[in-house]
């Protein structure tokens, strides 16, 4: 019995029993559909943190308080990094182009019968230049500001909208934690980033913000959230990496483990690329597990299969089919199942990450590997899943099998 | 023509279970069953009828003796081979003819020639001429479901001879059927056996082995009567 029959017999008796076919493939449907998606939806959160932190420039160094296993267990940081570190970064490491140092805080903002909840940022003049931050209208905070601890703020652009409607905001007095600032300047838009909106935001003078909103926090000097650093270029990266961490290293008179972690935007893009794709994997593995549950359903329905065409076998061996026939036979319907479940699968897993990837941020991209995966393990499924009822009709006993009723 | 031995068993046993429990289904058989021959095998159940029908059908191996089919000893072939007998030399009917049921009445008398790597062409072309031998000419196209019992125990005949065997072997083959269309199946038997073909036919129904040239009579598992006339059954059946 060559191959063509067997195929169109398995195409015939599968057909018969349309209804049964069809929720037997399921398992399979759900199962390739979701590996697809689930890998495609993680590729895509892979690419949307990968671009995002892309976005911030290749020769941007960020310096946060705390060595990276202090960072880890959420321990106290300490707080010995200071805007005295970001000053002597800046004059004394030639690898460094600009520095700006940021003080974070969340604080209630209330203009008129309005208030908002938002991300207050201390920063310094340079914080435009080495994050990429750009002046909508207005101006942006200046050393003089710096120098004299004014009471001014540049609104992000979410809040401008929110406050400032239809009227001009500069020059108008909000009150940041009840104190009054005099707007002077609107950002424009950036978007959001990891999923936190950085126009939903405020930027004031880090002198003002230590000395009016959070008060003396550190017993070192004006401690800060962290130091963003631009590097000359991006082959002086490694370079402004190693200096700074020495000079810090002087600084903080470290003898043991630093107080502080300096970190490439490579550096970060890693440890993203980490986390994410373990994700991915996380939910390709969680997918996977219900192409298996699949696979047992089409051995099941298999070996109801068998049991129920026990006739038909033992008649096809009467008229001269081998064990062998019977079980390609049997291998043949079960890899179908499969395999044809996979295949509607695979449309049905591209078609929710192009989905996905229409109505949401995420970036959900269609991967190739995952498809030949999904298709060749459906398959496979079928040829193990398969094997046992295949070999169940194959062993049968004609006489025994003609006469069950 | 000369006459050729189909059958020959010589000295055939089939024990069944081990130990203490054993059973003789069949206890040393010897028999022979020439071409063009017309038997009825008969006897009481357990008589080992059924066990001789499987014997000589290739579905099952004796446990010890001599089985010529067609001149080839076949008593101990592997399950391969005897598949491949049973495609070639024998063609079966059964009680409850054993069609399947999502095939048409051609695609169901193809099926021994797709087991026999028939071209297609040639497939169509014999399975069509069998069921017009039986008289199904015109019902190619139905599905078993489609058809009477009556019909449907032609198309299983057709099948059994699609494959141009030596020995046809009906089990019962009007077991199913009434009175009318029993007449007929056995019929298309007699047309059969007349062109040539040599046929068994395991049966209770004396009626039905009345058609018959010659009637095997079990008992025991064992041959009682070999070459028992027809018109003389009265005779057995009353001992």
């Amino acid at each position: 019995m060559d191959w063509v029959e067997s195929g169109k017999m398995a195409v015939k008796t599968l057909t018969a029993n349309k209804m049964r076919s069809s929720l037997t493939m399921l398992g399979m449907i759900i199962g390739n559909a979701s590996v697809i998606a689930m890998v495609g939806i993680g590729q895509g959160a892979q690419r949307l943190a990968s671009e995002q932190f892309e976005s911030l420039g290749p020769n941007v160094l960020f310096i946060s308080p705390g060595s990276n296993q202090a960072r880890q267990r959420a321990t106290n940081l300490p707080r010995t990094l200071i805007w005295d570190d970001a000053k002597a970064i800046a004059s004394q490491v030639p690898a460094v182009q600009e520095v700006a140092a940021q003080k974070q805080g969340q604080y209630p903002i209330v203009y008129g019968g309005l208030n908002s909840s938002s991300s207050i940022t201390g920063t310094t003049p340079s914080f435009l230049s080495v994050r990429s931050f750009d002046v909508a209208k207005g101006r942006f905070l200046t050393d003089l500001d710096l120098q004299r601890n004014q009471r001014v703020v540049v609104l992000g652009a979410d809040l401008a909208n929110r406050f400032f409607s239809d009227q001009d905001p500069i020059g108008k007095r909000i009150r940041i934690r009840n104190v009054s600032f005099q707007v002077i300047g609107v950002m424009r838009p950036k978007g959001s980033f990891l999923g936190s909106n950085q126009d939903d935001a405020a930027y004031i003078p880090l002198t003002t913000m230590s000395s009016t909103l959070t008060g003396r926090t550190s017993p070192y000097g004006l401690d800060v959230t962290f130091i963003s650093v631009s590097a000359k270029n991006e082959a002086s990266v490694p370079a402004a990496e190693f200096q700074i961490t020495n000079l810090l290293r002087r600084r903080h008179k470290i003898v043991s483990q630093d107080d502080f972690t300096v970190q490439a935007q490579k550096d970060i893009l890693q440890i993203v690329g980490t986390i994410t794709g373990g994700l991915t994997a996380m939910l390709a593995a969680i997918a996977g597990v219900s192409l298996l549950v699949g696979g047992i359903g089409i051995m099941n329905i298999m070996l109801v299969s068998v049991t129920e065409r026990t006739q038909e076998i033992g008649l096809r061996k009467a008229i001269g089919a081998s064990g062998q026939d019977i079980l390609v036979q049997f291998m043949i319907e079960a890899v179908l199942l499969s395999a044809a479940g996979g295949l509607i699968g695979t449309g049905v897993g591209v078609g929710g990450t192009l989905l996905v990837a229409t109505f949401s941020p995420l970036k959900a991209a269609i991967s190739p590997a995952a498809i030949a995966l999904a298709v060749s393990v459906s398959g496979t499924i079928g040829l193990v899943f398969g094997v046992i009822p295949a070999r169940q009709a194959a062993k049968l006993d004609p006489i025994v099998a003609l006469r069950s009723a | 023509m000369p006459q050729s031995t189909i059958v020959r068993l010589e000295g055939i046993t089939k024990v069944y279970g081990m130990g203490d429990t054993t059973v003789h289904a069949l206890a040393g058989i010897d028999l022979m069953i020439e071409q063009g021959e017309y038997c009825a095998i008969m006897g009481a159940s357990g008589s080992g009828k059924s066990t001789m029908m499987n014997v000589i059908g290739c579905l099952d191996r004796p446990t010890d003796g001599q089985y010529y089919l067609d001149g080839q000893d076949v008593a101990q072939l592997s399950d391969r081979d005897l598949a491949h007998i049973r495609n070639q030399k024998l063609g079966f009917v059964f009680q409850q003819f054993h069609l399947l049921p999502q095939l048409s009445a051609l695609e169901n008398v193809m099926l021994p020639m797709v087991y026999a790597s028939v071209p297609t062409a040639e497939r169509k072309e014999r399975a069509a001429e069998a069921l017009i031998r039986v008289g199904l000419g015109q019902r190619l196209q139905n599905r078993p479901n489609q058809l009477s019992g009556g019909q449907q125990q032609r198309v299983a005949i057709a099948r059994a001879i699609v494959n141009r065997p030596v020995l046809l072997l009906a089990d019962e083959p009007t077991g199913a059927l009434d009175s009318t269309t029993t007449r007929e199946i056995l019929a298309i038997f007699g047309e059969l056996n007349e062109s040539g073909m040599t046929v068994v036919m395991v049966t209770h129904e004396s009626e039905v082995a009345r058609c018959t040239n010659r009637v095997i009579w079990f008992k025991d598992g064992q041959v009682m009567q070999s070459y028992l006339a027809p018109e003389d059954l009265g005779t057995v059946t009353a001992a």
